[in-house]
C-alpha cells in the first residue's frame, strides 16, 4: 500500500469512527443501564425460592438508592380456594374518579408521564355505546344531570387475549384468577396492549418518576413494585393487599359504595350475594369471548 | 475440506474487497446512505436512552411507523416469490438472472423488517427472552411467535439461495439441484407464510374490529406482489443503467485512442434495406411502406478503419447495421480496452443504448472499410413492428443484457394482475364497512371521512387509493409497456401500497380506542429520523450485495481470476 492511499484509508477510517462515536453519544444520558444482573434475570416462574429472595432483595437495595426508603418487596403467591370477582354498581357510581387517585397511590404508578390503570367514562343516561363517552369531563361537581358514570380498569377475563398474543409469556393468569406481568421478563413489544379490548394496559414510555414521599412501600412482585422503562402494567387487583386479605385500594376509597369484590368461590361473599340476587349483569364487550371477572349491574 | 473452506474464504474476501471498490458516485452514494444510517443511529441512541416517549407513539396509539415500514417490507420481502414461480416452475428463462436479484431484496427487506420490530422494542436488552430454548417462547400461541419464526427462517433460506448460486457462479460449475432446488420451493410456501403470518397478527386481535376482518390476509398479498415486483422494476433499472456505465475518464480515453469520425455518410436507399436483407432474412418481412417510412429517419455511413462508430458512456439514440465489412466493440476496463465482440454484416450495434437511453456501454471501430445502416431510436422501434425482426433483435440483444426488458414486461404482468386483485379486494373490505354501517365502521369512518373533526389520516389514504386507481389503469393500459411511463406506474404502486398498508391499517386500528376515545398519532422527528436510518441501512445492504453480485454473474469475478486487483474486475461495466 502506498503512503498517499494508507493516509487517505486511515482518514477515512479516522472520519468514520468519529461519526460513529459521536452518532453513539445519547447513550451517555442514558440513567438506567441494565447490569448483568438484570440482563440475565430469569422468568418468575423459573426462579428458587432462592433465587426470588435475591432479587427481592435487590429491588428492595434498588428502590432505596433511588426513592431513600426501603420498601418491603415481598412475592404473594394466590391463595387456594380463591378466585377474585369485581362487582361495579353503576347506579351509585357518581364518577368523582377517588377510585383512580387511590389506584394511583397505591400502586406506584408513574406521575410524570401520568400513567392511571382506572378510566371513568361518563355517558349520556340510556346507553352503553361506548362512542358516545366522553373521557375528560370535568364539571365543578358530580354527579351531572343526565349522565351516568362507568369506570373501566382490567377486566381480569377469563379467557384474556392479552396473555394469548404475549411472545413471551411474560404475562399470564394466575389460579386466583388475577392476570399479572413480569415486568423483568416483559420486551416492550405492546402487542397486548393492542390485544386488549378494554384498553386497560399501559406502557412505560418513558422511565416512570414518582415523588419520593408518594412511595407505597408495602409492594409485592407482581404488584406495585417501580416498574422500569420500557414495559407494561396494568390493575392487577392490587395483589399485594388482596393476597393478603384486604380489599383494593379502589373498593375502600369508594364513597358511594359502587366497587364490590371477594371470592367468588365462598358462598357468602358479598360478590357471590350480588352475583346470585341481581337479574342483569353487563360485561363489558361479552361478545368478545373475553368472560370478563368484572360485572357491572344496577340497584333494581 | 480444508481446500473448500479456504476457497469459500478466498470468494468471500473478495467479495469483500470488491464492495469497497467503485467510481466516484458509488462512493457518493454509500457515503450518503452511510451518513443517513449514523443519523438513524443516533436518533435510535435517543430513544434507546429516554424511552419509546420521543415517538409520537403512545398508549392509544401504541404502534406506529414502525411497524407500518415493518409491515410493508415484509410484503417486499415476500414478493421475491413472484420472480422464482415463473423461473422454477415455468422455466422462464428471462427472469433467471433476476431472481437471484429479487431474492437479495427479499434479504435487505427481511433485514430492514427485523431492525424496524428490533426498535419498536420496549426493552431491546431482553431480546433473548425470544430465543427459543434459552428464552420463553410462547409457540405456537402467539402471532408473534410465528412472526420470528418465519422471518428469520426466511432470512435463512434466501441466504442460503443467494449465497449458493452466487458462489457456483463465481466457480464456474453447475449449481447440484438437491442443494438449491428443494429450498427454493420451501421458499416459496415460506414467502407466502411470512405474509399471511403477518396479516395474522393483526387478524387475531378480536379486539380491534378494523383488523379483524379475514380479508386482510388475502389484501396483503396481493399489495405484496403488486408493491413488491415494482418495486423490483425499478431498482433492476437503476441496476442496469449504473452498471453500464463506464469508468471515470473512460470516455476521454476512447476518443484519445480512437480516430476521427466516419468519413461520408448518405441518406439511406431502399437498395441498402435490400442489401441488408440478404444478411439478416428477417427484414423481408417488413412492408415496403414501412421501409419507404424509414427512409428519412435512417442514413448510411461509410467508415474507414479505425473509425469510430458510438463511444462509449455516450448517450445517443442511434442504432446501426453492417452491411458491409467488420466492426469491432471494445471496451475500456481499467484504462485498457478489451474486445467484446465482433460484428459482421446483418448484425446490430448500439440498439440497447438506443432502445432504453442508456450510455453506449462499450465503443465500436471499423476494422475495415465498412458501410453501415444507421438509424434512429423511432426507426428501430418501426422497424421492430415487425415480429420477425423483433424477435431476432431482442434475442441478440438479451444474450448480451443481464436484465432484459422482457424481464421486465414479465414483472410488468405481474404487477397488473396483482393491482387489480388489490383494489378490487379493497373494493370489498370497503363495501363491506360503510354499506352494512354497523358501529365497527368507526375506524373506517376515520380512516377515509374523518371522525368526529378528526381526520389526519384521510389526504393519506385518498393519495392513496388515487395512486393505486392511477396505477391500476396505467397498468391496464399499453402505455406502461414503455419504460417511462411503467417507471412512473411503478412509483405509484409503491407510494400508494405503502400508504394504505403501511400507515392507513396500521393506525385506524388504534383509533378510536377500544373505549371509544380518539388520540390521533403522527410520527416525531427522532421517530421519522430512525425510519430514514433504517431504509438507508437496507439500501446500503441492498447496494453492496449487488456490487458483489453483478460482477460475479456477468462472469467478471469469477475463481479464473483470483489474482487480478478488484478495481479491474469491478470497473467493468456491462459487455454491449
Amino acid at each position: 500500500m502506498g503512503r498517499r492511499s494508507f493516509l487517505r484509508t486511515s482518514a477515512v477510517l479516522a472520519t468514520g469512527l468519529a461519526a460513529l462515536a459521536a452518532s453513539l453519544k445519547p447513550l451517555l444520558e442514558m440513567n438506567d443501564f441494565p447490569t448483568m444482573e438484570r440482563f440475565l434475570q430469569k422468568y418468575y416462574k423459573e426462579m428458587t425460592p432462592q433465587d426470588m429472595a435475591r432479587v427481592l432483595k435487590r429491588i428492595e437495595d434498588e428502590t432505596e438508592k433511588q426513592y431513600g426508603l426501603r420498601p418491603h418487596v415481598r412475592d404473594l403467591k394466590p391463595v387456594d380456594g380463591v378466585e377474585f370477582v369485581y362487582c361495579l354498581n353503576l347506579t351509585r357510581c357518581i364518577g368523582c374518579r377517588k377510585c383512580v387517585h387511590a389506584c394511583v397511590a397505591e400502586n406506584n404508578e408513574s406521575r410524570d408521564p401520568e400513567i392511571q390503570y382506572i378510566r371513568v367514562l361518563r355517558l349520556p343516561d340510556g346507553s352503553l355505546d361506548i362512542d358516545k363517552a366522553d373521557h375528560f369531563y370535568s364539571p365543578d361537581s358530580v354527579p351531572e344531570k343526565g349522565y351516568f358514570y362507568m369506570p373501566v380498569q382490567c377486566q381480569q377475563c377469563k379467557n384474556p387475549p392479552c396473555v394469548k398474543v404475549c411472545p413471551v409469556h411474560a404475562t399470564w393468569q394466575e389460579n386466583d384468577g388475577i392476570t399479572v406481568i413480569d415486568y423483568d421478563w416483559c420486551i416492550g413489544c405492546r402487542y397486548c396492549e393492542a390485544a386488549c379490548p378494554y384498553w386497560a394496559r399501559r406502557f412505560n414510555f418513558t422511565k416512570p418518576s414518582i415523588p419520593k414521599e408518594r412511595l407505597n412501600p408495602d409492594m409485592s412482585y407482581l404488584g406495585n413494585r417501580p416498574r422500569r422503562q420500557g414495559v407494561m402494567e396494568k390493575c392487577h387487583f392490587c395483589i399485594q393487599r388482596t393476597r393478603v386479605g384486604r380489599y383494593p385500594a379502589c373498593v375502600e376509597v369508594c364513597p358511594a359504595g359502587a366497587r364490590k369484590f371477594g371470592n367468588i368461590l365462598d358462598p357468602n361473599s358479598e360478590v357471590s350475594y350480588i352475583l346470585r340476587s341481581k337479574r342483569v349483569f353487563i360485561q363489558l364487550k361479552e361478545e368478545m369471548g373475553t368472560s370478563p371477572r368484572f360485572f357491572y349491574y344496577f340497584d333494581v | 475440506m480444508r481446500r473448500a473452506i479456504r476457497n469459500y474464504f478466498v470468494f468471500l474476501g473478495r467479495c469483500l474487497r470488491i464492495a469497497f471498490v467503485g467510481d466516484w458516485r458509488y462512493y457518493a452514494w454509500i457515503g450518503l446512505l452511510s451518513v443517513i444510517c449514523l443519523l438513524g443511529l443516533n436518533a435510535y441512541c435517543r430513544q434507546f436512552a429516554h424511552g419509546l416517549i420521543v415517538t409520537g407513539m403512545s398508549d392509544e396509539v401504541s404502534w406506529g411507523v414502525y411497524i407500518a415500514n415493518f409491515t410493508f417490507l415484509v410484503g417486499v420481502a415476500a414478493a421475491a416469490v413472484m420472480m422464482v414461480i415463473p423461473v422454477y416452475i415455468y422455466k422462464n428463462e428471462d427472469l433467471h438472472d433476476l431472481v437471484i436479484f429479487g431474492e437479495l431484496l427479499a434479504v435487505a427487506a427481511i433485514l430492514m423488517c427485523l431492525a424496524f420490530v428490533t426498535v419498536d422494542l420496549g426493552r431491546p436488552d431482553r431480546f433473548w427472552h425470544l430465543i427459543p430454548g434459552i428464552g420463553q417462547f410462547n409457540f405456537p400461541k402467539s402471532m408473534l411467535s410465528w412472526d420470528v419464526i418465519v422471518l428469520n427462517g426466511y432470512l435463512l433460506l434466501n441466504v442460503h439461495i443467494c449465497g449458493y448460486l452466487l458462489y457456483c457462479r463465481y466457480r464456474k460449475t453447475k449449481p447440484g439441484k438437491w442443494f438449491y432446488i428443494p429450498f427454493v420451493f420451501i421458499a416459496i410456501v415460506w414467502a407466502v407464510s411470512i405474509h399471511t403470518v403477518t396479516a395474522f397478527l393483526y387478524v387475531g386481535l378480536g379486539g380491534r374490529p378494523f383488523w379483524n376482518s379475514s380479508i386482510v390476509g388475502p389484501r396483503f398479498l396481493a399489495s405484496a406482489f403488486t408493491a413488491g415486483p415494482a418495486l423490483i422494476i425499478l431498482a433492476m433499472q437503476v441496476v442496469r443503467r449504473v452498471t453500464s456505465s463506464p469508468s471515470p475518464g473512460a470516455d476521454a480515453l476512447a476518443v484519445g485512442n480512437a480516430s476521427v469520425a466516419p468519413s461520408k455518410r448518405r441518406a439511406a436507399t431502399l437498395e441498402d434495406f435490400a442489401l441488408l436483407t440478404r444478411y439478416l432474412p428477417e427484414i423481408g418481412s417488413v412492408p415496403m411502406e414501412t421501409r419507404q417510412q424509414l427512409l428519412p429517419m435512417a442514413e448510411v455511413l461509410e467508415v474507414q478503419p479505425g473509425g469510430v462508430l458510438l463511444r462509449q458512456g455516450k448517450i445517443e439514440d442511434r442504432a446501426f447495421f453492417i452491411l458491409r465489412g467488420c466492426v469491432v466493440v471494445k471496451r475500456e476496463e481499467g484504462g485498457r480496452f478489451r474486445i467484446t465482440r465482433t460484428a459482421g454484416p446483418g448484425e446490430q450495434i448500439g440498439e440497447i443504448t438506443a432502445l432504453n437511453a442508456t450510455p453506449r456501454t462499450a465503443t465500436a471501430f471499423a476494422e475495415e472499410p465498412s458501410l453501415v445502416l444507421s438509424l434512429s431510436a423511432d426507426a428501430l422501434r418501426l422497424l421492430m413492428k415487425s415480429p420477425q425482426v423483433n424477435k431476432i433483435v431482442r434475442s441478440r440483444m438479451s444474450e448480451r443484457l443481464l436484465i432484459t426488458d422482457r424481464a421486465l414486461m414479465t414483472l410488468r404482468s405481474i404487477v397488473q394482475v396483482s393491482m387489480l386483485i388489490n383494489v378490487f379486494l379493497l373494493a370489498n373490505e370497503v363495501f363491506k364497512e360503510f354499506y352494512s354501517g354497523n358501529l365497527h365502521v368507526v375506524s373506517s369512518k376515520y380512516l377515509f371521512v374523518g371522525l368526529r373533526h378528526h381526520h389526519a389520516l384521510v389526504p393519506w389514504i385518498w393519495t392513496a387509493i388515487a395512486f393505486n386507481l392511477v396505477a391500476m389503469v396505467l397498468l391496464v393500459l399499453p402505455l406502461s409497456r414503455s419504460l417511462k411511463w411503467l417507471n412512473l406506474t411503478c412509483i405509484l404502486c409503491v407510494v400508494g401500497i405503502w400508504i394504505e398498508k403501511g400507515m392507513g391499517l396500521v393506525v385506524p386500528g388504534f383509533i378510536p380506542t377500544p373505549l371509544g376515545e380518539i388520540m390521533e398519532y403522527s410520527p416525531s422527528l427522532n421517530e421519522t429520523l430512525v425510519c430514514f436510518g433504517i431504509w438507508s441501512f437496507g439500501l446500503l445492504c441492498y447496494t453492496i450485495f449487488l456490487r458483489m453480485s453483478v460482477p460475479i454473474l456477468q462472469g467478471r469475478l469469477c475463481r479464473d481470476n483470483e489474482g487480478v486487483s478488484n478495481h479491474s474486475v469491478a470497473a467493468a461495466p456491462l459487455p454491449g
